[in-house]
């Protein structure tokens, strides 16, 4: 079926009749914020972007989508570095920052009821005055939403204890492709049949749309030590991780930054951080006040042990913050020391960390790029950020390739393309190399399971286009993708 | 006895030879159901009959253990001792204490998502798990997630085929996260509590930011026990037990014992399950528990001419066990208090009924839940000939 004007507008007019006109945007001036999510190299205009109210207008806007065979893209905050909420050719973006209502705190059993276009951080400020926070913190979590979070299965730095959104989020109301209204898993105990919250959580939003979430919520440890130290090299930085590791350790967070990263850090927030180190890390622990104490101490004496050339301690909550802060804005910062970054998101191994970094040095180095680490080395989940000018020919491309590059180093040390960004358009070429055509038809069998006529985000997260047919077979091309007017995936 | 049931039962030495039995069931329409350590065999609505058993006894090496990334890959048939005791040799640890370790196997526990006390504050396998590799109805062997303890990439198959029942696919390998093994652990007991009193105490340590391993209490006929497990390096577990046992005192003016032997209250929840000839396990939102206890668990334990009774109060889950006195009677009792739990947004489900007369009298799982038709959906995916332990689990999946 090809869509024609009449019929398209047509659709445009049933969207705006669910939603309210000034909520169905397909002014093509208006349209481009909706071109691109954090992964700001890649633009496609939508057809329409509607902004739902309730899960009920959220069904209905699916159901037109369907009888129109037009592709559904979930879009939170757009602040995914994935290209997760790029809008497919043709396609209806289903923005949920509407729906960004708390609907229930239960501090009895721990748990909050939420709608999707929530923000990370404001859970945590709506059960702060009782001690109370939401763990998974994403250094985004100032303005990305928690169904991105949910699609994303989105990490943080103190992911390494406390876990992912995964661990987190227990049930959801998701409207699926055929438009219906379904609640997946339970809000406390164990839900009764398949774990269908996995399948959900870090599906990128190819299976279903969040309206509504249950997350849990911890209280606040009594006490959280911070410190922060320098090494000659990342070497040195990356067998103080190994040594806390191993002491039996298991920190709240482990944040390695290179000496690029601190340099782009010191001149965008003014940390007074020095700049003449190759390394540093910035760690937290915590817990109850003497098992905190106690790891503290033990993890600065590895620090010192591995050759830590300074250990600084913050001397109050604002420090502390402060420290973190600088953290949190090492993406944003290296505006200072370069036009354009191409970050990666590649997992490996722990005990890999210094071999991997000196390769990806080397690597970069050959090709003439300058390359930025900043990441969470506690699970090994690097950040390569590869520095290129886009007012060059050809550099963009050649900072991908080199980025490229960085994946199979991770892959080729055992680690996976990405720890926490998501697949999305970004990676999706790359998971062919990642995994086997047997691995990919098991994950396209839950996917169909869901939406068989994938109207849900299409072109992502599949390296090459799959069916939902009872068995494998020949590809065959969608009506709309004859037409181009639809991606693939 | 359990061989009996199967037309033929196979012994696969090697994951190749599992896969072959596996693309051999797929010719030639077989069914398929798999058996480890056995512990679980009960679970869910087995078929009468199936046509090959496949046993994962054999498939017990360790197939990668890094432990300066604190994994490990293990296929399906090593137990948890195994596993754990090679752990130790690093003083680590998969933070998973289920019931009879010695006998029950990676595979399986993952199949019937099995966990111990430790479950308060590790989570259970679905939040240690991080990398599976499935043989699929076909015979086809597929990967999902990988051997670093995070990642994004691809569906999350490890967690998905977490507590499946063996109804989606025959779990090969599986790689874990691990933790280290706690330099000190020791548990205290505060006794004579109501279940109203255990989740007060519940309620404190969480507000007093004391951080037990693990949180359990039994009943011994007339009152409750609530057992608390303190972990970690020496000064904060005995600071930690100091805090709980102040606290105790506080509330009751009773203190609170540390108990010598270390293993007492986890043998208590050990002994739980593998206790009587039915067992069953209530799920309900952890403040709702006291209000069971006089329509639920009383009439429930009366049903009972022994029984044993565990549960976990931080986390809303009770296990009960014993021998029926009327199993008739007890049919009964048990969908009386099926509804009442349902009803409190919980479920009620039968681990095992060995009972001759209440046996397929009860449904194991009660009301599917509404996402059940996208379930059969994931069902017809993976196993479109309904071979994999057919009608074993929820709804008949």
């Amino acid at each position: 079926m090809v869509l024609n004007v009449a019929e398209t507008v047509g659709a445009e007019r049933e969207l705006a009749a669910i939603v309210g006109p000034a909520n169905c945007i397909v002014d093509p001036s208006e349209l481009r914020t909706y071109e691109c999510d954090g992964l700001t190299g890649t633009r496609v205009r939508p057809l329409a972007v509607v902004l739902p109210a309730s899960t009920e207008e959220v069904a209905e806007v699916v159901k037109v989508a369907r009888r129109h065979d037009l592709p559904i893209v979930p879009r939170g905050a757009g602040t995914g570095l994935s290209g997760g909420a790029l809008p497919a050719v043709g396609s209806i973006v289903v923005g949920l920052a509407r729906m960004n209502r708390i609907l229930e705190v239960d501090f009895e059993n721990q748990r909050v009821r939420l709608q999707p276009g929530v923000i990370n951080l404001d859970v945590t400020a709506a059960i702060a005055a009782r001690g109370y926070y939401y763990a998974p913190d994403p250094s985004s979590q100032s303005v990305c939403s928690i169904g991105g979070n949910i699609a994303e299965n989105s990490g943080g730095a103190h992911c390494l204890k406390y876990g992912f959104t995964t661990n987190h989020v227990t049930a959801a109301t998701i409207v699926t492709a055929e438009g219906e209204i379904v609640r997946l898993g339970s809000p406390f105990a164990d839900a009764l049949g398949y774990d269908l919250m996995a399948a959900l959580v870090g599906s990128e939003g190819l299976i279903g749309i969040v309206t509504e979430a249950w997350v849990r919520i911890l209280r606040a440890p009594e006490t959280t030590r911070t410190f922060f130290a320098t090494f000659p090299t990342t070497t040195e930085a990356a067998s103080c991780v190994s040594g806390i590791v191993s002491a039996g350790i298991v920190p709240a967070a482990i944040e390695m930054m290179d000496r690029l990263a601190i340099e782009a850090i010191v001149k965008s927030t003014g940390v007074d951080w020095p700049l003449d180190v190759g390394a540093a890390l910035l760690v937290d622990v915590d817990g109850p006040t003497v098992e905190a104490e106690h790891t503290l101490e033990r993890s600065v004496e590895i620090a010192r042990a591995s050759g830590s050339l300074e250990v600084r301690m913050p001397r109050d909550e604002r420090e502390r913050m402060l420290m973190w802060k600088g953290r949190k804005s090492a993406f944003a910062a290296m505006g200072r020391i370069s036009p354009n970054y191409y970050v990666q998101d590649g997992v490996i191994p722990r005990s890999e960390i210094g071999t991997v970094l000196r390769e990806i040095a080397e690597l970069c180095a050959r090709e003439g790029f300058r390359v930025a680490n900043v990441f969470h080395a506690g699970d090994g989940n690097l950040h390569p950020l590869v520095l290129y000018d886009a007012r060059v020919p050809g550099q963009t491309e050649h900072a991908e390739e080199v980025a490229a590059e960085i994946l199979r180093i991770c892959l080729r040390h055992g680690g996976s393309i990405t720890g926490e960004h998501g697949v999305g358009a970004d990676k999706a070429q790359y998971m062919g190399e990642a995994f086997g055509e047997n691995d990919l038809d098991a994950m396209n069998a839950v996917r169909c399971a869901f939406d068989s006529r994938r109207l849900f985000n299409p072109g992502k997260v599949f390296p090459t286009p799959r069916i939902c047919g009872d068995r494998p077979g020949a590809y065959v091309p969608h009506a709309t993708e004859l037409s181009e007017r639809a991606g693939r995936g | 006895m359990i061989e009996a049931f199967a037309a033929d039962t196979v012994v696969p030495k090697t994951l190749d030879e599992a896969s072959a039995t596996m693309r051999e069931g797929a010719r030639s329409g077989t069914t398929v159901a798999f058996l480890g350590g056995g512990t679980e065999f009960g679970y869910g609505r087995l078929p009468d009959r199936v046509g090959t058993l496949l046993k994962t006894e054999k498939l017990d090496r360790v197939v990668d253990y890094a432990p300066a990334d604190m994994t490990i890959t293990v296929e399906a048939g090593v137990t948890l001792a195994a596993m754990q005791r090679t752990l130790a040799v690093n003083k680590q640890r998969l933070a998973l204490d289920a019931p009879q370790p010695e006998r029950a196997t990676l595979g399986g526990l993952l199949a019937a998502n099995t966990y111990g006390p430790l479950r308060t504050r590790y989570g259970t396998l679905r939040d240690l798990i991080v990398g599976i590799e499935m043989i699929r109805a076909d015979g086809s062997r597929a990967r999902g997630g990988g051997k670093v303890v995070k990642n994004v990439a691809g569906f999350d198959l490890p967690k998905l085929l977490v507590g499946s029942l063996g109804t989606l696919a025959c779990i090969a390998t599986a790689t874990f996260r691990l933790h280290p093994l706690p330099e000190e652990r020791r548990w205290f007991a505060v006794s004579g509590r109501t279940l109203e009193e255990v989740r007060i105490v519940c309620r404190a340590i969480v507000d007093r930011q004391i951080e037990p391993a693990a949180l359990i209490a039994g009943y011994d006929g007339d009152s409750y026990t609530l057992y608390a497990l303190f972990e970690g390096f020496g000064a904060g577990v005995a600071a930690q037990g100091m805090k709980f046992a102040a606290l105790a005192a506080e509330l009751f003016v009773t203190e609170a014992r540390a108990l010598e032997e270390a293993g007492e209250a986890a043998a208590r929840d050990a002994q739980t399950r593998a206790f009587g000839s039915v067992r069953l396990r209530i799920s309900t939102p952890p403040a709702f528990l006291p209000l069971l206890e006089r329509g639920v668990l009383v009439p429930l334990r009366a049903a009972f001419e022994d029984f044993r009774l565990v549960l976990y109060p931080s986390l809303g889950i009770v296990f009960l066990s014993g021998f029926p006195r009327d199993p008739s009677a007890f049919v009964l009792e048990v969908e009386r208090a099926r509804t009442r739990v349902e009803s409190g947004g919980g479920h009620l489900v039968l681990l095992e009924c060995a009972d001759p007369v209440a046996h397929g009298r009860i449904d194991p799982f009660g009301t599917p839940p509404d996402s059940f038709p996208i379930m059969q959906r994931l069902k017809e995916r993976f196993d479109p000939d309904r071979r994999l332990n057919p009608g074993r689990f929820v709804g008949g999946l």
